[in-house]
């Protein structure tokens, strides 16, 4: 630690102590100032309690801090043994697991700059990212993920090493590269018997302004970009967040979004390290919903397509429920919508509305939030794409206190961020504290504080365009602060249309006004130098499916039922009253459905399975032409 | 498009509280082989019985000839033309041969036609005509299956429902059968609805397909399209894609298009 810097005077957050002011350097907590430093303090602390949970044969196991620390002490020190340098990037495959952190803190504790690669990229894609950022060694999940490895073996010369997290399938396995996680452990023991105590040391030698992570973002044009982020960086988020998202040490969360997306990593790894939460991982992306009402976490974030879901499938089981449960639900949700709109102003709550939705909690709502997994939920947060306003108070009248923050992989994840006492519907919440946010002459955001990244991985001219003269980072978002500091996001600056009639349009409103409707799941609005605006749509193929059947409207796959006209007329009823939120300039013209199923392996559909407008407009350029 | 002979909308049959078919549509125009192919418990067979009437459907509508005969007892659905033939050969196996296919034609008056027919069968199958006389239950498992297909023949039907003929026959006897059924389509103009897993020799022989998976069909096409999709390959044809190991656990996921 820095003993030639004075240090700042402490204030303690649930039992964590911070500097009393943010953003000043150095930042620290309970007195680290690097992520590998804080590390080792929680994992001596908190020793045999739980860290992390996983579940193994559909029972749940839990892992102590001091697994977590042996595990990323072995592979750390295996990773040295092996050859790797401070600096050298090790590159991450894997779905979210407890080796995927391991390897977070073994990486970062030797010195190593730890990079996620996502689960569903291509070979190509992978080979451009090893390269890309020079990685020496690379992790990967199991047998599947290997083999796009094995593919671009050839291409990758500078990688030494590939680990594999599981054997299964691959007991023949043969290569002069690749060994297993437990021959990996294996080589960092011995490592250790012969220099006892260099982990230690190693972690020790960790400085706030080390590149600890790169992350790749999906850039839509052109090919990803990865962002370094510093352990002051990663730090700053903790300070703020401290402040801004309560985490207690009695804390359970779920981790299901991949731990590539800042997102995730923040709220599963960097915070839980911070507060000392314990993690529990979802077992699969398809057993999400599931694993939520498990472990019921005291908090939850999650991207505005999860939420959409959680609402789709409730009023789903509504539409089958018998007329009195049905009759209830609604009774209890006025009542539920009559107090939020109190609560999401912070006014008191009138004795009459608050009896009312008393009544409705007990006898409804109450179970709904079991059901869900959500009864034990102090906060829910969504961030990383827009949610709809109608979305967030939804929650509210149903008892869950859903926030919207504001973030993005160049400032570590966190911006601005509501919390349930300081609540502005529509808007991202006030700047976190510790940082800085203007808004340019053109509507551009753009932040200051000790979060900003250190600038992309071997690209000066990227990182020189991110940042403006005076140092502050370009968001690319166009928003608006209002006299209270809720700072509200309208688009991207790329995004915004302007019609062959000169008028600005921020597409991302109408958007997510459209994605409200349970049988939309994405739309991209598209009108740029266009006489007037059209909408490609991503219908919900679950829902749709319902309603054909509901309505007795033949179809066998999923493109026959893009292409029935009683589903063509309820999406056109949907459009028509978006339609009406908004001046006729804005009012979209003409629609046509996406008729294929996408996947998350499809280019134009981003991780958190968000539409990617550009490879949107590229790959249905036809569909695009119909409508003009 | 030619006349649809046979239209599924919408149909939905519980197994007691599952829902066994979640929603299917289909069309069979005259004279076309249907097939639908699906793993274990997508729903296929529920689906002919549903169609036949040993199963109620909970919703939806099946229109045979424009009229709608979803819910009739499965002897009035006889009747209209559509035969059953369900999987597992289910002869009568102390009867002979002779009177399993006397059986067949149970609801059926007219004497000479019924001869005709029973020659017809032995035309198509001459083995059933040299094992006449003897017990069903002696017969081999091919056989076996020759004689339920030619029991349903007996009826004239317009239309076959066919469960899983090839269901545990040599390759080479499934080769014989699904060469029979060929010509009964061609030259007796026989409609068939066929259900199988073996997607090779299904696609084969049929017009047309639909895949279905718990309940739902994801997938339709003529069989030439089926069989150039790398779903089908990966997953029904049992194509091996190029791996970089020799043996390779995962499957690539399925996308259906």
């Amino acid at each position: 630690m820095d003993m030639h810097m004075a240090p700042h005077p402490q204030v303690t957050l649930n039992g964590v102590s911070y500097n009393a002011t943010p953003g000043v350097r150095p930042v620290r907590v309970d007195g680290c100032d690097t992520i590998a430093k804080l590390f080792a303090r929680r994992c001596s602390e908190l020793g045999d309690q739980t860290a992390h949970r996983e579940k193994d044969m559909g029972i749940w196991k839990a892992c102590s801090w001091t697994d977590y620390w042996t595990h990323a002490k072995w592979l750390g020190l295996g990773l040295r043994a092996l050859g790797l340098q401070r600096g050298e990037v090790v590159s991450i495959l894997s779905e979210d697991r407890k080796e995927w952190i391991y390897a977070d803190m073994g990486i970062q504790g030797v010195g190593g700059i730890a990079s996620g690669v996502y689960t569903t990229d291509s070979p190509a894609q992978l080979a451009y990212i090893l390269n890309n950022s020079e990685s020496r060694v690379l992790f990967v999940e199991d047998d599947e993920q290997l083999d796009k490895f094995l593919e671009i073996q050839d291409e990758v010369p500078g990688l030494a090493r590939v680990v594999i997290f599981e054997r299964e399938g691959l007991h023949d396995l043969n290569h002069s590269k690749c060994l297993f996680i437990e021959d990996l452990y294996e080589v960092g023991r011995t490592f250790e018997a012969e220099n006892p105590g260099c982990f230690r040391d190693e972690i020790a030698k960790s400085q706030p302004d080390d590149t600890a992570l790169l992350i790749y973002t999906s850039g839509t044009t052109g090919q990803p970009k990865g962002a370094m982020l510093s352990h002051e960086n990663i730090l700053s988020t903790m300070e703020a967040s401290a402040r801004a998202l309560t985490f207690m040490r009695s804390d359970e969360l779920l981790c299901f979004l991949p731990l590539c997306h800042i997102l995730e990593r923040n709220v599963s790894v960097y915070l839980p390290l911070a507060a000392s939460c314990t993690v529990n991982f979802a077992e699969s992306p398809e057993t999400v919903f599931d694993n939520l009402s498990e472990v019921s976490p005291s908090t939850f974030f999650a991207v505005p397509r999860v939420w959409e879901k959680i609402y789709s499938k409730v009023m789903v089981l509504m539409q089958e429920a018998t007329p009195i449960g049905r009759w209830a639900f609604n009774r209890a949700i006025k009542a539920g919508m009559a107090r939020a709109d109190y609560l999401m102003q912070n006014l008191p709550v009138p004795g009459r509305v608050a009896a009312r939705y008393l009544f409705w909690d007990v006898l409804v709502l109450r179970n709904l939030r079991r059901m869900l997994g959500m009864d034990r939920m102090r906060r829910g947060g969504s961030g990383a794409a827009p949610i709809s306003p109608e979305l967030l108070k939804w929650y509210w009248s149903i008892g869950v206190r859903l926030v919207e923050g504001y973030g993005m992989t160049e400032n570590a994840g966190l911006t601005a961020v509501n919390t349930v006492e300081a609540n502005r519907l529509g808007s991202v919440g006030q700047p976190v504290p510790g940082i800085t946010i203007r808004i340019a002459d053109d509507g551009e955001i753009q932040t200051l504080g000790l979060n900003n990244f250190q600038g992309y991985w071997h690209n000066a001219e990227k990182t020189a365009e991110t940042y403006t003269s005076d140092g502050w980072l370009r968001t690319g978002d166009v928003g608006q602060v209002d006299q209270d500091g809720y700072l509200t996001i309208t688009g991207r600056i790329k995004d915004i249309i302007i019609t062959t009639g000169g008028k600005n349009i921020t597409p991302a409103e109408i958007e997510s006004r459209l994605k409200f409707s349970h049988y939309i799941s994405d739309a991209v609005v598209i009108g740029d130098q266009r006489k007037y605006l059209s909408c490609l749509i991503m219908i919900d193929q679950e829902n749709v499916e319902k309603f054909a059947q509901d309505h007795k409207i033949p179809f066998s796959d999923f493109a026959s039922l893009c292409a029935a006209q009683e589903v063509v007329a309820l999406i056109e009823g949907e459009v028509e009253a978006v339609n009406h939120e908004f001046a006729r300039v804005e009012q979209i013209k003409q629609f046509r459905l996406i008729n294929v199923l996408l996947t998350a392996e499809d280019d134009e559909l981003t991780a958190t399975m968000k539409l990617k407008r550009n490879l949107v407009e590229q790959k249905h350029k036809a569909l695009i032409d119909q409508m003009y | 498009m030619g006349d649809a002979l046979l239209e599924i909308k919408n149909l939905e049959s519980f197994y007691g509280p599952i829902m066994a078919i979640r929603g299917v549509s289909l069309k069979v125009e005259k004279g076309q082989i249907v097939t639908v192919l699906g793993a274990n418990g997508a729903g296929k067979s529920t689906l002919l019985k549903t169609i036949s009437g040993i199963m109620d459907p909970e919703k939806g509508q099946v229109i045979f000839k424009g009229c709608e005969i979803q819910g009739q007892e499965p002897h009035r659905i006889v009747q209209h033309g559509i035969v059953h033939v369900p999987e597992g050969r289910e002869v009568f196996p102390l009867l002979t041969v002779d009177e399993n296919l006397t059986l067949g034609a149970y609801t059926r008056n007219d004497k000479v036609g019924v001869q005709r027919d029973r020659e017809m069968v032995f035309d198509y199958f001459p083995i059933l005509a040299e094992r006449r006389g003897q017990e069903a239950g002696t017969l081999s498992g091919g056989q076996q299956q020759m004689l339920a297909i030619g029991r349903g023949l007996m009826l004239s039907p317009e239309i076959m429902l066919l469960d899983e003929p090839s269901l545990g026959l040599s390759p080479l006897l499934v080769q014989e059968i699904f060469a029979i059924l060929r010509r009964l389509n061609a030259e007796e103009k026989v409609t068939m609805v066929l259900v199988e897993q073996n997607a090779r020799i299904a696609l084969d022989l049929a017009n047309v397909g639909y895949v279905m998976e718990i309940g739902r069909i994801v997938m339709d096409g003529t069989a030439e399209r089926l069989m150039q999709s790398e779903d089908i390959k990966a997953f029904y044809l049992g194509h091996q894609e190029a791996g970089q190991r020799d043996e390779r656990r995962w499957k690539r996921k399925k996308t259906w298009r």
